[in-house]
């Protein structure tokens, strides 16, 4: 490092890129802690290429940064037959890479590097390349790669390039006069212009000196197209570097017959002293701020939208969907009750009539077995569903669970498995129309409408009616009382009058001496049935438990559970995914933040000597 | 020939020309499918350039000659060799040419081709204009003859077309009118200089100039003098081994000429210093040009060929377009698979069409003797009272009350809304992925679910008059049956009055003399012919109503869904949309490229093909 004496700037304090080094690991890890954990937001696969690519990108340079003399690698990029290999050749002073008129010629990379440099310090990428060992101190920081071709029919050789180019600080874009704007390397350099250095190299200048009276000359040519993509004053050599090999191999110092404006010397003289280790330092500097400022944008791409306002509105608008459903399959459950009407009466009648005794109860057990009788008569017949037109199947023995699920299946068949997909559509719909990303919901949806809603529609269910039930039989307010009054009435009354009618017999009998009639003496058993008769018809017109009477209290009920069961499955699904998503913008924040501050640190600290030209705008 | 025939295949070539331009454009505005809009180009210009003109009956002269290659390959250089003077304007810049330039010898007395849409989309510029105009324009330039020439000019009968590159980072934006020009050409001679002979894009159209069939002569340029010889071996191994084999399975024979780098003053002078390269390369054009009807006659003839071969490969680029499409239609019927499942669960499972209750009482009725016999009847009638009431309390008893039927029109209303639901579901979740699916996503934004909704309605109404008709016919034709049929209406009368008043006289008979059995078993004689004659009734009756009940799910397939299903189907493909193009543009092609087909092999028969159809180099 003799020759670093003649530059006026000193050598920064600190070795800068040595601290940089842990700075960037640490982001490094969590950016690949982002990388790797799953996230509500799908990132779009291109978006993630991307960030894998840059996130490759900050490792190699956390450990490239993490040692004294941080090495330069310069790669020659271009098309086949530029002379990327020869222009190698001539700056090495000999025979390092091959070259001759067969295209495509280099087919394994070049690696040109100091015999210092252990061979372990190189990229990975690089090791696997030809290498070969020079012994000049000027280059001594320095590690020259030539590269296959980028367009060429051996497409292998472009996968080569594309391998070596992330490990590249300075790519020097070589050209000749056929090739020096050609669409591949265009395109290439344009997609890699925002990561790395770019210097320019027109080679086989010879050809492009030849006078004529129309068009640009390629240099010209070259730096407006430079100039349009932001160079405003790029570091371009025009350069023929096999005038230079041939004048190696005939050990002539300088070739002859040189082509006015040749600048192979300016070329040579900036690999070997223009770029001093206080420059490679600032352009490793700059490239990790490019690095950086890319991550950022790359990361803010990725953050997922604010939804708390379509969340809230898609909320609503469910509540309503909801709501309606759940109407809708509260009628439609119902409906496949009323083949059942006979049964759920007779079942209310029976609970009904637990809390009657005596003769009461004896009584109304007789005329409901009679009132009933065919209810229980159809599940005796075999034939008789078929026959007298019953199509629904009827459970072999009155169970109020198994009829339930019965119900529940037969509704199911017809109506609701239908209504259940229709349903999830119907709400994605509806939360569409919202600005909600469909995306975020479809997962959701669909794995809660795959839960086995009948077992919740059959609990609803029996819980609907033990509540009709309970309202039917045990009432509040007045009927409470008249329930009671009736009750009461009801069990002694009969019972009563018996006694009375049997006593006032006797009475007659023993007191009077008349001897009673048949008719008086069936009027015993007459009185307490009258009073049993009337006594029930009072029950029935006063506290009737008929189908139709409960029928729609029993609708809302079903309506009101169905309703909150489906509420509960969908409605929290838009509210979670805000949450997850507002969760995910605070760690993509996070993640952009700790960029800004790396690169903020770095800019604080950046000397940039000389490098915007190489970087471009 | 008919006299209109000609004006028939200038309408084809200009229909399959603009169809083949509108597959490219949709190419070009789709990137994945970019590349396939040169091919398509090719086939344009060639049935605009050579199939049209020849099926005009334009005469095989001038033949055109398109000099065509990479930037800076020397294409220029190669046109004033073929001219025989500098006229084209060479340059180091590289792609300065932007637009063809033809040149042709100015005491030439051939037209200049005239055919209606020649070279398609170029205009012909009249003043002289530099090369570098971007523009799709071309310009004719007439060339003095030299002053000292030796003997005729052997090119006096051919047009040189100078042709822009293919290479650069700009050619994207004028490639198409190399490869119209190339479309033209009856010899392609491809420019390849030392350095870019192995490059893949130049390599590209290479293999697409010679699929095409177009005799091809390359010229490779710019090597050292001492390396020609190895450089054309090298050449015709990698690059012309590796070309495409030709239909008939052989492989093309492509001639080579070298010319290496030139001294100033070959440049300068073709004609004179020069000559040697230029015989070479004049010799391999003339033997493939020896009868221009015949060189001429094998352009056609290829262009034809290639446009038949390639035919259905061009269209390939529609495949993805149609699979999406495809896909759509596959959602559309899986929608109205659920509609119509929807419809027959929740609606016709449960439908009782009550209208045949009425059927089977007018039936009953009608059975009953008219006239006079109405008082026989009404005895019996009177005799089978204590068994019809028997019957309809037992029946009261026995049948269960049928589930509540939800209407027709709800039905159907909420299977629609399920319906478009899932499609619009479907067509979000697919946005991203096809321009078809965002197209449909865009309609669904716009009201296509109105739209849809609407159409429906009009459906919805024919098939409920029909579906009305239908039933009233099904009812009244068991009726007007029987009415239209006296014979088997009387004896189904005399029949059954004939056994009622048989089974009377066989009780009576049998219980002889009459005593009081005969109160309970005439009734009871009675109500078993009756009960026997209602159970045919019933059957007959029944066998109609399932006989409806399998006709109106067809019914509704056929007037609702299906053809809401094929306005759904065909949305994306009409109202001027690109897919309706597409559609015509696909079914369209392959039909005129046979007409032309034909066209080309009626009109070349008359003359013995010649042994030549082939380049021979």
């Amino acid at each position: 490092m003799t020759t670093e004496g003649t530059d006026t700037a000193t050598p920064p304090e600190g070795p800068l890129l040595r601290t940089l080094a842990p700075l960037l690991r640490g982001l490094e890890r969590k950016l690949r802690g982002w990388l790797d954990a799953r996230h509500r937001h799908t990132v779009p696969l291109v978006q993630r290429a991307e960030l894998e690519g840059l996130d490759g990108d900050l490792r190699r340079q956390a450990e490239a940064l993490d040692v004294d003399k941080p090495l330069l690698v310069v790669v020659l990029m271009g098309g086949t037959g530029v002379g990327k290999s020869t222009l190698l050749n001539a700056l090495a002073g000999g025979a390092v890479a091959q070259s001759s008129f067969a295209r495509p010629t280099t087919r394994d990379p070049v690696v040109y590097f100091h015999h210092s440099v252990k061979t372990d310090r190189l990229d990975p990428a690089l090791r696997m390349c030809r290498l070969a060992q020079h012994d000049r101190e000027p280059l001594a920081q320095k590690v020259i790669v030539d590269t296959p071709d980028l367009d060429s029919n051996d497409l292998a050789n472009r996968d080569k390039l594309f391998a070596l180019l992330p490990v590249a600080d300075v790519v020097l874009y070589v050209g000749s006069q056929e090739k020096y704007h050609d669409k591949l390397g265009w395109e290439l350099f344009k997609e890699q212009r925002r990561r790395r250095a770019f210097a320019f190299v027109l080679n086989k200048w010879d050809r492009c000196v030849q006078g004529s009276e129309t068009g640009l000359r390629p240099d010209q040519d070259l730096l407006a197209d430079l100039a349009s993509e932001g160079f405003q004053n790029p570091r371009l050599f025009r350069t023929t570097a096999q005038l230079w090999v041939d004048a190696a191999n005939a050990s002539q110092g300088t070739p002859p017959d040189l082509p006015p404006g040749e600048q192979f010397n300016d070329l040579h003289h900036w690999l070997n002293l223009g770029l001093t280790r206080l420059e490679i330092e600032a352009l490793k500097a700059r490239g990790v701020g490019q690095l950086l400022a890319q991550i950022e944008g790359a990361v803010e791409k990725v953050r997922p939208p604010d939804l708390t306002a379509e969340g809230g509105k898609v909320r609503d608008a469910w509540e309503r969907v909801l709501s309606d459903e759940a109407a809708a399959q509260a009628a439609v459950l119902v409906g496949t009750l009323d083949p059942y009407q006979t049964e759920v009466e007779h079942h209310f009648s029976v609970e009904d009539q637990q809390r009657y005794r005596g003769l009461m109860a004896a009584y109304l057990k007789l005329t409901t077995r009679l009132r009933y009788a065919g209810s229980t008569l159809r599940d005796r017949i075999p034939l008789a569903g078929g026959f007298l037109g019953g199509k629904v199947a009827t459970p072999a023995e009155w169970n109020l669970g198994a009829f339930v699920q019965e119900c529940s299946r037969t509704a199911g068949e017809r109506v609701l498995d239908q209504r259940g997909t229709a349903l999830v559509n119907r709400l994605l719909v509806e939360a569409d129309q919202r600005g909600f990303p469909l995306a975020l919901l479809s997962d959701p949806t669909a794995s809660a409408a795959r839960i086995d809603w009948r077992d919740r529609v059959t609990r609803s269910l029996i819980d609907a009616l033990a509540e009709v039930e309970q309202v039917c039989t045990r009432p509040t307010g007045w009927r409470r009382w008249l329930r009671g009054g009736l009750g009461l009435a009801a069990n002694t009354l009969p019972e009563v009058s018996l006694v009375a009618t049997a006593g006032v017999l006797l009475w007659d009998f023993f007191i009077h001496g008349n001897v009673p009639g048949l008719f008086q003496v069936g009027l015993i058993f007459l009185v307490p049935l009258v009073v049993v008769v009337v006594f029930q018809l009072l029950v029935v017109t006063l506290l009737p438990v008929r189908w139709p009477a409960i029928r729609s209290e029993f609708e809302t009920r079903l309506g009101r559970r169905l309703g909150a069961e489906l509420v509960q499955t969908y409605l929290p699904i838009p509210g979670e995914i805000t949450a997850a998503l507002k969760e995910e913008r605070r760690q993509i924040d996070t993640l952009a933040s700790e960029t800004r501050e790396v690169s903020g640190w770095l800019a604080e600290r950046q000397q940039a000597a000389h490098v915007a030209d190489l970087y471009g705008s | 020939m008919p006299d209109t025939e000609p004006l028939d295949h200038r309408a084809a070539v200009g229909q399959l020309a603009d169809d083949l331009a509108w597959l490219e454009d949709h190419c070009r505005r789709q990137e994945a499918l970019a590349a396939h809009a040169g091919h398509l180009r090719l086939a344009a210009g060639l049935s605009r350039n050579v199939v049209g003109p020849f099926l005009d009956g334009q005469g095989p002269r001038p033949l055109h000659l398109a000099v065509v290659g990479g930037a800076g390959a020397g294409k220029s250089t190669v046109v004033n060799f073929l001219v025989g003077a500098v006229v084209a304007e060479a340059n180091p810049q590289a792609g300065y040419t932007r637009h063809p330039t033809a040149y042709l010898p100015a005491a030439s007395t051939i037209p200049w081709p005239s055919h209606h849409g020649f070279l398609g989309p170029l205009q012909r510029v009249s003043q002289e204009k530099p090369a570098n105009v971007d523009e799709d324009v071309y310009q004719v330039r007439r060339v003095p003859p030299r002053p000292d020439a030796a003997g005729p000019n052997p090119l006096s009968d051919f047009v040189v077309w100078d042709c822009p590159d293919m290479t650069t980072w700009a050619s994207t934006g004028y490639v198409a009118r190399l490869v119209e020009v190339s479309a033209l050409a009856d010899v392609v001679v491809y420019v390849a200089s030392d350095e870019r002979y192995n490059d893949e894009v130049p390599t590209q159209s290479l293999h697409m100039l010679v699929k095409a069939g177009k005799a091809v002569v390359v010229v490779l340029t710019k090597m050292r003098e001492a390396d020609a010889a190895a450089l054309v071996d090298h050449f015709r191994q990698e690059v012309l081994g590796r070309l495409p084999k030709l239909p008939d399975g052989t492989a093309p024979r492509v001639p080579v000429v070298a010319v290496p780098s030139l001294s100033s003053a070959e440049r300068a002078d073709p004609g004179g210093a020069g000559a040697r390269y230029r015989a070479a390369l004049l010799n391999q054009i003339l033997v493939l040009c020896r009868d221009e009807t015949a060189a001429r006659r094998r352009t056609v003839m290829n262009a034809v060929r290639y446009l038949s071969a390639a035919g259905d490969g061009l269209l390939d680029v529609a495949r993805r377009d149609l699979a999406e499409l495809d896909a759509w239609k596959a959602t559309v019927q899986r929608g109205k698979a659920e509609f119509e499942d929807r419809y027959r669960r929740e609606f016709l499972s449960g439908e009782p069409f009550r209208r045949f209750d009425r059927t089977r009482d007018q039936l009953m009725e009608m059975i009953d003797l008219p006239g006079a016999g109405r008082v026989l009847s009404g005895a019996f009638w009177v005799l089978r009272t204590p068994y019809r009431l028997g019957r309809d309390y037992a029946a009261k008893l026995l049948t269960r009350p049928n589930t509540l039927n939800l209407s027709e029109r709800s039905v159907l209303d909420a299977a629609l809304a399920a319906w478009l639901d899932f499609l619009q579901t479907e067509v979000r979740t697919r946005a991203d992925a096809h321009p078809v699916w965002k197209q449909l996503a865009h309609g669904f934004d716009a009201g296509l679910a109105a739209q849809a909704r609407d159409r429906y309605q009009q459906v919805v109404r024919t098939y409920e008059l029909k579906e009305t008709d239908e039933l009233e016919r099904a009812g009244r034709q068991l009726t007007e049956g029987l009415d239209k049929n006296p014979a088997l209406l009387n004896s189904l009368r005399g029949g059954k009055a004939a056994t009622d008043l048989a089974v009377i006289g066989l009780i009576v008979g049998a219980t002889w003399p009459p005593n009081w059995w005969l109160l309970l078993l005439l009734p009871l004689g009675v109500s078993a012919t009756h009960q026997v004659e209602e159970l045919g009734v019933r059957s007959a009756v029944e066998a109609a109503r399932s006989k409806v009940r399998g006709h109106r799910e067809g019914l509704v397939a056929d007037t609702l869904t299906t053809p809401l299903a094929a306005w759904l189907t065909d949305w994306p493909a009409t109202g001027g949309t690109s897919f309706e193009r597409l559609h015509q543009v696909l079914r369209r092609v392959p039909e005129t490229i046979r007409r032309l087909d034909a066209a080309v092999s009626a009109k070349a028969a008359p003359t013995p093909p010649p042994e030549t159809e082939r380049p021979t180099p």
